[in-house]
């Protein structure tokens, strides 16, 4: 009952296959190559406070992004970074609140990985797990109540997240409800340092789809092409009507929990394996396979991708951080009933 | 025509649904059932699609909640009790008061708590959590204790920017009657002078503004006048009108039927000693509950919690020092 | 089995700290609960610790001659699980490392600085039930009207200890009203000041009879006539001359000796005195002072006193006999620990040994008052005999 993604293969003449693989791609890229600056950054002391990396998870979370339209809702995680570029967020942002710049969309106050626009359907999560899915559920509740009835959201969560009591209650109200949200869980079997036979019982998280009377999928989080069928899939019978989808994909994190983490703990059998190859490479190898032209593509690409982070970050370092003097303290929107601490 | 404390809340909920096509309410039991307490008693009927029953979720309602505020609408959250709002802590903490803050989205939900005691009730139907939300940065904290304040000030809530965690005292549904609903009321932020006096400052809120009310008319017989401040919001407090009170009688006892360790109480004797030292005649004074859970047996309960004798005690012996 | 630990017990209220002066019992040795076990003392007494349970003592922590505080943990006891259970004190407790003992012993001015709590707490201090304090209402109201504590003494208080509320004083102010009100000088004012200052410190005075006869037939002698005070301002300069100490002050544990000799001496101006100075008068013979006398006295009758000529004395003399007054306490100015003072002259029979006889004398009161903090009795007396005999021989003033 559970559909697999299979392996989508597209031939040459489904040019529009191969050009979304390669913006997927190129997305992947992105995110890469800027993970790996604000790794360097991190180790050169220049990042304050933690530093996460989606390296590993690219695939996945560019799928939720290609697949959702900019009118949609997402809240992604802490490795979503790919997704979050395809869905319309700029390394610039990325930089800004990283380095602190008080221009970036928080404003220096929250920094790393919790940051968004949610205006723009970009939810800002916060640190407890599993929180954000009711959230997506307020905002696609909010608007069917409205009459936008197009709506999907996607929220973003680890393996880790599924034990949390939020995950459980917002999948329920969500599956209740009759909600168009795609849960997406990237597996990558390590919740900080705990493998998930520490985290869970049952034999996968899928399993629990039926549990909750939604619709699940299951995917190899490595492979782009199926992430790209399996994610447009959920997404579009989301949309469709047929309520909550539940999506596990299976991959491994090729990175520390955080860039303070060496991993030694992650079993090396898990690295030599299957689940263990890097989807980017995966990605880049099926694309400089596909057709001649494409290497010159992908050598500019790179190019381009190292130049744009060269550039944000650039910014970014130039620009001042938050004044505390400058800094109005006042936590409501209601200025004429808050407290007038003078401390 | 009289309306009680409940019919006010229910009623101030109707003209909120009625007026702005924003407002939704969203809650256990609160569709076709009106709610625990009967607060929503028809709505769902006269407003159908606003009034929607929610599984028991307390984390993912307020998430919900939160959601819905992002895309601009004003959702009024009944939590059956007070006590059961702390499996939402968490959403009401870090997501809703904190919205704003970091993103500069406002989040102007409303929930609504039915908090304090009632002879019986036990440990986990009885809690007064008002502190711990005001404790927060990003909340606003009320807690109407007279109907017309139930009715105007659930209405000012629901219009507010802001989360405002709503605190409507159990004790106060049934019993407290009003002739008829207002018109005007007070500013929010604004306490109020319920009883004027001369010799003594009680401040209070919530149920205890009318304990307090019934122990300034026994010391009224003794040749005693107590003024009674009813702070109607916690967070903010009114400092300023509590500060006159003192200047005008120089002698003040706080009294909340929270836990003694911090607190409300705690706090305005803070900001007395700090703003207004000079204007005690004698040491502030506090009265809380004891501090322990929340008694089940009617008479631990009634010992557990300040009773018009215990005010009474108390204000006496501020008055001799 | 589990070691109990042997706390240092609250002694009393406001106690802190405690000396070890005797272990009454060995490690190895048994004891019973309640078991003397160690002698301490404190700066009221010495006192016994005892046992908190039955068991073996395992071992002192600490020395003695040293200081420990309250709380502080004084050895350890081995004992059953019941017995410890039984008293409450946790199983297997045992500290990382001893507590520091307490810092300077032996100057006993120094205050405490810091209690190590270890299980039992902070001692505390002493509670005072009932309020006997002035609110801050009180005071923020006397500040505004410009009183003192001084002015209130009169005020009886409706507050539980007797308190003045801020309610009685302002009936007191009221009823003031009514009564008849004329307005205090500025020299009224400042003496009330300087008396208020000065009684609070505890005052005593000492007094003889001198016998005139000499000084009175010396004052014929000489021209213009010295008043009979400048007499015993010159005694009083020798005197101290010989021993400055009776004019010193105490300050803390100090005693600042006087740098000079200066005295000065009363005189009555409208509504108040005047303490015009004689600089360095034991420097100067009788006959020389006459003249500054006599102009200072001029000067301070008129209020046309020049500043040098006030303040700085180390003493005073009055002489309040001009008032007919035959004895009299005054008060020591606040910044002074002597005040010498003369009473009026009388003719009275006194007897004479020598030829059985009473003869006709002239006698007068000489005072005393002195700061009690300065010196007893025994140096105020010797000091003022001295001084009566200096005056009996007055061609050597």
């Amino acid at each position: 009952m559970v559909p697999d993604g299979s392996p989508w293969t597209a031939d040459s003449a489904n040019r529009a296959g191969v050009e979304r693989y390669a913006r997927a791609y190129r997305y992947m890229l992105q995110a890469r190559l800027l993970d790996e600056k604000l790794a360097s950054l991190y180790r050169a002391g220049k990042i304050h406070g933690g530093v996460f990396l989606g390296r590993g998870q690219e695939a996945l979370s560019v799928s939720i992004g290609l697949s959702l339209r900019r009118t949609d809702v997402f809240a992604p995680l802490i490795r979503d970074l790919a997704g979050r570029l395809a869905f319309g967020e700029t390394p610039l942002d990325a930089a800004r609140t990283a380095l602190g710049s008080a221009l970036g969309p928080m404003r220096g106050r929250d920094g790393n990985v919790h940051r968004g626009v949610p205006r723009r359907g970009l939810l800002p999560m916060i640190s407890h797990l599993g929180a954000m899915i009711a959230v997506v559920n307020g905002v696609l509740f909010a608007r069917r109540m409205k009459g936008v009835l197009d709506s999907v959201g996607v929220a973003s969560i680890g393996d880790g997240a599924t034990s949390t009591g939020s995950f459980h209650e917002a999948l329920n109200q969500a599956a209740v409800e009759r909600l168009p949200l795609v849960l997406v869980i990237a597996n990558n079997q390590y919740a900080y340092s705990t493998p998930n036979e520490r985290q869970f019982a049952c034999a996968a998280l899928v399993d629990k789809a039926p549990g909750y009377g939604v619709r699940g999928w299951s995917v190899d989080g490595t492979d782009l092409a199926a992430c790209l069928h399996v994610l447009g899939e959920a997404v579009a019978r989301a949309r469709g009507g047929e309520g909550p989808q539940l999506v596990e994909a299976r991959l491994l994190r090729l990175c520390g929990h955080g860039e303070h983490d060496d991993a030694s703990y992650v079993d090396p059998r898990l690295k030599a394996s299957p689940l263990g190859r890097d989807c980017l490479e995966v990605a880049r190898q099926w694309l400089w396979d596909k057709e001649p032209g494409m290497r010159e593509r992908l050598e500019q690409w790179r190019a381009e991708a190292q130049q744009a982070v060269e550039d944000a970050v650039a910014q970014a370092q130039r620009e001042a951080g938050p004044d505390p003097y400058k800094e109005e303290w006042c936590a409501l929107a209601s200025r004429e009933v808050a407290e007038p601490f003078t401390h | 025509m009289s309306v009680t404390y409940l019919e006010a809340i229910r009623e101030a909920q109707a003209r909120a649904l009625a007026e702005d096509h924003r407002v939704f309410i969203y809650g256990q039991d609160v569709g076709k059932f009106g709610g625990a307490f009967k607060a929503t008693k028809n709505l769902a009927e006269e407003f159908p699609g606003r009034v929607i029953d929610a599984p028991i979720s307390e984390d993912a309602i307020i998430g919900l909640a939160v959601g819905a505020a992002i895309e601009g609408l004003r959702p009024i959250i009944e939590m059956q009790f007070a006590d059961f709002s702390t499996v939402a802590f968490n959403q009401i903490v870090n997501q809703a008061a904190t919205l704003y803050w970091r993103t500069g989205v406002p989040c102007p939900i409303t929930v609504r708590l039915p908090f304090g005691g009632t002879s019986g009730s036990g440990p986990f139907h009885s809690q007064c959590l008002e502190a711990i939300y005001a404790h927060y940065p990003g909340l606003i904290v009320m807690t109407p204790a007279t109907v017309e304040d139930a009715y105007s000030m659930l209405l000012a809530a629901v219009a507010l920017d802001d989360p405002v965690i709503f605190c409507e005292h159990k004790l106060l549904y049934y019993h407290l009657k009003a002739d008829a609903l207002p018109s005007e009321a007070l500013p929010v932020g604004k306490a109020a002078l319920t009883r004027e006096g001369r010799d003594l400052t009680i401040v209070a809120y919530s149920a205890m503004v009318h304990e307090a009310l019934a122990v300034a008319e026994q010391l009224s017989g003794e040749g005693v006048e107590v003024e009674v401040v009813d702070l109607r919001t916690i967070k903010p407090i009114d400092t300023d009108t509590v500060v006159a009170s003192v200047a005008r009688t120089g002698r003040l006892l706080v009294v909340g039927e929270s836990w003694p360790w911090g607190g409300v109480t705690a706090e305005v004797v803070a900001r007395v000693s700090e703003e207004a030292f000079n204007l005690l005649d004698a040491p502030p004074m506090r009265l809380n509950a004891k501090d322990t859970p929340i008694p089940f047996h009617p008479s631990l309960w009634k010992a557990h919690r300040p009773t018009t004798e215990s005010i009474g005690a108390a204000a006496r012996k501020l008055l001799r020092l | 089995m589990p070691l109990v630990p042997i706390i240092m017990p609250q002694l009393g209220e406001s106690i802190a700290e405690a000396v070890v002066v005797q272990f009454r019992v060995n490690p190895g040795a048994a004891v019973r609960a309640d078991q003397d076990v160690l002698e301490v003392e404190t700066n009221k007494a010495v006192m016994n610790v005892s046992s908190p349970c039955s068991g073996v003592l395992v071992r002192w922590e600490v020395q003695t001659g040293v200081s420990y505080p309250v709380g502080a943990v004084l050895g350890y006891l081995e004992a059953t699980d019941e017995e410890a259970a039984r008293i409450g004190a946790g199983s297997h407790f045992e500290p990382t490392s001893p507590p520091p003992p307490h810092s300077e012993p032996s100057t006993p001015s120094t205050p405490v600085k810091t209690v190590q709590p270890t299980v039992r707490g902070l001692p505390v201090p002493a509670h005072l039930a009932g309020a006997s304090y002035m609110s801050p209402r009180m005071k923020a109201r006397m500040n505004e009207l410009g009183l003192h504590a001084a002015d209130l003494a009169g005020i009886p208080g409706s507050g539980s200890g007797g308190r003045v509320t801020v309610e009685d004083f302002e009936r007191f102010i009221a009823q003031l009203e009514k009564n008849k009100l004329t307005q205090a000088s500025p020299m009224r004012v400042a003496v009330a000041d300087a008396m208020r200052r000065s009684w609070t410190r505890p005052l005593a005075t000492v007094g003889l009879t001198a016998v005139l006869d000499p000084l009175l037939a010396h004052r014929k002698t000489c021209e213009p006539r010295p008043g009979p005070a400048l007499y015993a301002l010159r005694a009083l300069a020798i005197a101290l001359a010989e021993n400055s100490a009776p004019a010193g002050r105490l300050i803390g544990n100090k005693i600042v000796h006087p740098p000079a000799i200066d005295i000065g001496f009363a005189v009555e101006a409208e509504e108040g005195v005047l303490v015009p100075v004689l600089r360095a008068a034991e420097k100067r013979p009788l006959r020389a002072l006459v003249k500054p006398y006599n102009e200072l006295v001029e000067l301070a009758r008129q209020r046309r006193l020049p500043a040098e000529a006030t303040g700085g004395s180390i003493a005073t003399v009055t002489n309040f006999g001009t008032f007919g007054l035959i004895w009299a306490t005054p008060i020591p100015l606040p910044e002074q620990t002597l005040v010498l003072g003369l009473g009026a002259g009388r003719r009275v029979p006194a007897w004479d040994e020598a030829t059985q006889q009473f003869r006709p004398v002239t006698e007068a009161n000489l005072t005393l008052s002195f700061d009690h903090r300065v010196l007893d009795g025994g140096a105020a007396g010797r000091l003022l005999s001295r001084v009566a005999s200096l005056m009996a021989t007055p061609e050597a003033l």
